[in-house]
Parts: C-alpha cells; sequence; structure tokens
C-alpha cells in the first residue's frame, strides 16, 4: 500500500504532464485543470490501498476515463462540438518521404544548437500545436509510450487496446507530427 | 517510394520514429517545465486537496470499527456488525411484555372462571331451584319491598 508521502510524490512528478496532456485534449487550461484534480481525487480516494508501483498506470487510466467524461459533459451540455474529422482524417501523404523527413527531423531535435532561443521557443509551440491536432487515439498513445514512457503492452492497457494497435496508432502519430512539422518548416536546415 | 503502411514494421523506420518521437517528447517536456506560475500554484492546490479528501477517506473507513468497538464494549447502539446475542438482548424487553400481558389475561380468565363457579355452587346448593329464577312472578317477588 502507497504512503501518502509515495501518492503525494507521485502526484508532484506527474501533474504538469498530465495536466499538458488534458490541455492537448480539451484544449483549455480551466478544463485540464478541472480533469487533472478529478483524477488526483479519483486516485487518492479510491485507489489509495494500491502499491506504489502500480501508481502510474492506474493514474493514466484514471486521467484518460476523466477526460472522456469531460467530453461526455461537454457534449451534454451542448457546449462543444467535438471535431469528427479528427478521427476521420485521410492519409495525404503525397509525395511527402517520410522516411526522408524522419531522418532530417530527428538530426535536427536531436542537435542543441540554442543559438537562438526565440526560435527554439517558437519550434516548440509548434511542436504542441501538432501534438494537439492530432487524432486523439493517436495523441494519448504518443504521449503515453514516449512522454510518459510507457511500454507498449503498458500502453495497450491503459487505453484498453491491443499491443498491435498502439504500434500503429504511435507510427501514426509520429509521421503525422514529421510532416506537420516539415510543412511548417522546422525541418529546414 | 513504399507506401506509409508498408514500412510500419521496416526497423530503419521505426528507429527513425523512436528518434524523432524521444525528441518532441523531449521538446514537450521543456514546454512542460515552463508552465505559468498560476498553473503550477492551481495544481499544487489540486494535488493537496486531493490529498486531503483521500486522507478523510481513509480515516473514514476505521471509523466503522471505532464503532463496532463501542458497540462491543457494550453501549446500546446495535449497527449490522453486532453480535447476534447483542441483537437479541435488544429485544429482550419487546418478549417480556408480551409474557406480561399474556400472563395478566390468563389471570383475569381464571378469576372469572372462579366467580363463576362459585356462583354456580351457591345456586347448586341452595333450596331454591335454579329454574325459579327464570319464573318471571319469582322475578317480581324478588324486585317488590318487603311487607
Amino acid at each position: 500500500m502507497a504512503t501518502e508521502k509515495e501518492i503525494s510524490d507521485f502526484l508532484k512528478s506527474v501533474e504538469k504532464r498530465a495536466f499538458k496532456r488534458a490541455v492537448y485534449a480539451v484544449r483549455g487550461d480551466d478544463a485540464a485543470l478541472d480533469i487533472v484534480q478529478d483524477a488526483m481525487i479519483k486516485l487518492t480516494v479510491s485507489y489509495s490501498d494500491r502499491p506504489a508501483a502500480e501508481l502510474p498506470m492506474l493514474f493514466q487510466r484514471i486521467l484518460s476515463n476523466a477526460t472522456m467524461d469531460w467530453f461526455r459533459r461537454e457534449k451534454v451540455r451542448s457546449r462543444v462540438i467535438q471535431n469528427l474529422s479528427d478521427f476521420a482524417r485521410s492519409e495525404e501523404d503525397g509525395d511527402f518521404d517520410l522516411l526522408e523527413s524522419l531522418q532530417v527531423m530527428g538530426d535536427t531535435l536531436g542537435t542543441e544548437s540554442a543559438a537562438d532561443a526565440v526560435a527554439r521557443a517558437q519550434m516548440l509551440r509548434l511542436i504542441e500545436s501538432a501534438v494537439a491536432e492530432l487524432p486523439g487515439r493517436q495523441r494519448e498513445a504518443f504521449l503515453l509510450r514516449y512522454w510518459e514512457e510507457f511500454d507498449v503492452a503498458e500502453t495497450a492497457a491503459v487505453m484498453g487496446c491491443s499491443e498491435g494497435s498502439v504500434k500503429t496508432h504511435c507510427s501514426r502519430a509520429v509521421h503525422a507530427l514529421a510532416k506537420a512539422m516539415r510543412d511548417k518548416g522546422v525541418n529546414q536546415p | 517510394m513504399k507506401p506509409v503502411h508498408q514500412r510500419f514494421d521496416d526497423p530503419t523506420v521505426q528507429a527513425l520514429e523512436n528518434r524523432l518521437a524521444l525528441g518532441l517528447a523531449g521538446a514537450l517536456s521543456q514546454q512542460t517545465s515552463a508552465l505559468p506560475h498560476d498553473v503550477i500554484e492551481r495544481l499544487r492546490f489540486a494535488r493537496e486537496q486531493s490529498l486531503e479528501k483521500g486522507r478523510n477517506a481513509r480515516l473514514a473507513a476505521p471509523a466503522g470499527q471505532q464503532v463496532l468497538a463501542v458497540s462491543v464494549s457494550g453501549s446500546a447502539a446495535l449497527g449490522s456488525t453486532t453480535p447476534w446475542w447483542q441483537r437479541t438482548l435488544g429485544v429482550l424487553p419487546l418478549l417480556l411484555l408480551v409474557a406480561g400481558l399474556l400472563m395478566i389475561q390468563e389471570f383475569s380468565v381464571r378469576e372469572q372462571m372462579l366467580a363463576t363457579a362459585e356462583v354456580d355452587a351457591v345456586l347448586l346448593a341452595d333450596q331454591l331451584p335454579p329454574a325459579a329464577y327464570s319464573d318471571p312472578g319469582f322475578g317480581e317477588y324478588l324486585r317488590s319491598p318487603p311487607p
């Protein structure tokens, strides 16, 4: 059973990423904060008897459910109309060379030039924007797999899907991000 | 160029994907570390509130056990966790009341029977036959004042 300090430390370590993850999903700071708080309360009230090692997966699952609950509530209130095009995006790659783009993007991101702080900040904002524009499931898979550093099996457990689906979502997300960044000129040398 | 879906399992592409994804995740982490102060404070407040609620929830569970302990120690509080013999003790006064009422009723019936038997015995022992009391003339004689 996790102690209160372990739970507190855990929440402290994940709260910022959880907030950003919620922001990417709902695109609003206040709603994201509500979602994160709901998830925190759910974890501390209902799952505090679980071992500390189980907290990360539990919390991510709770956060996903809290986000879904938020969308359901918003749908009921008719305040937000979900952009269905997110879930039916066509693969319009055209003559876009993903392999080349991925390689160039990887090199660009891996090199910490930091010569121009403004340009770098702009690039970070572009990346955030591109992540926020990903389809919901792709974004969730990408963030859990690469940001929360879950393995494929853990990501699949949190998302409630197969490992193959996780790999597909992640791959499509990375390709979509690479294309989006290329379109915005981030990969230009 | 191969279509995208044919290259998902290509190790080279996977390595590039992982490299790019980790770079993007690192960029996201940089952005996350630079959250506005008010958001950080609201997150801290949310965390503390949730911990407080969790603490209260944990305290609420042992409170039920304390009620049981008090109950076991002999208080009048009866809960679902109270032993059967204590629940039996709770209905004992009611059982005693019902038994008392039954005894009073039995005593009253017995008294009525004894009184009736005594009257019958006197009537049968008298020289006047009981049928005389059903005669209207004899009744009138009894009601008339003595001469």
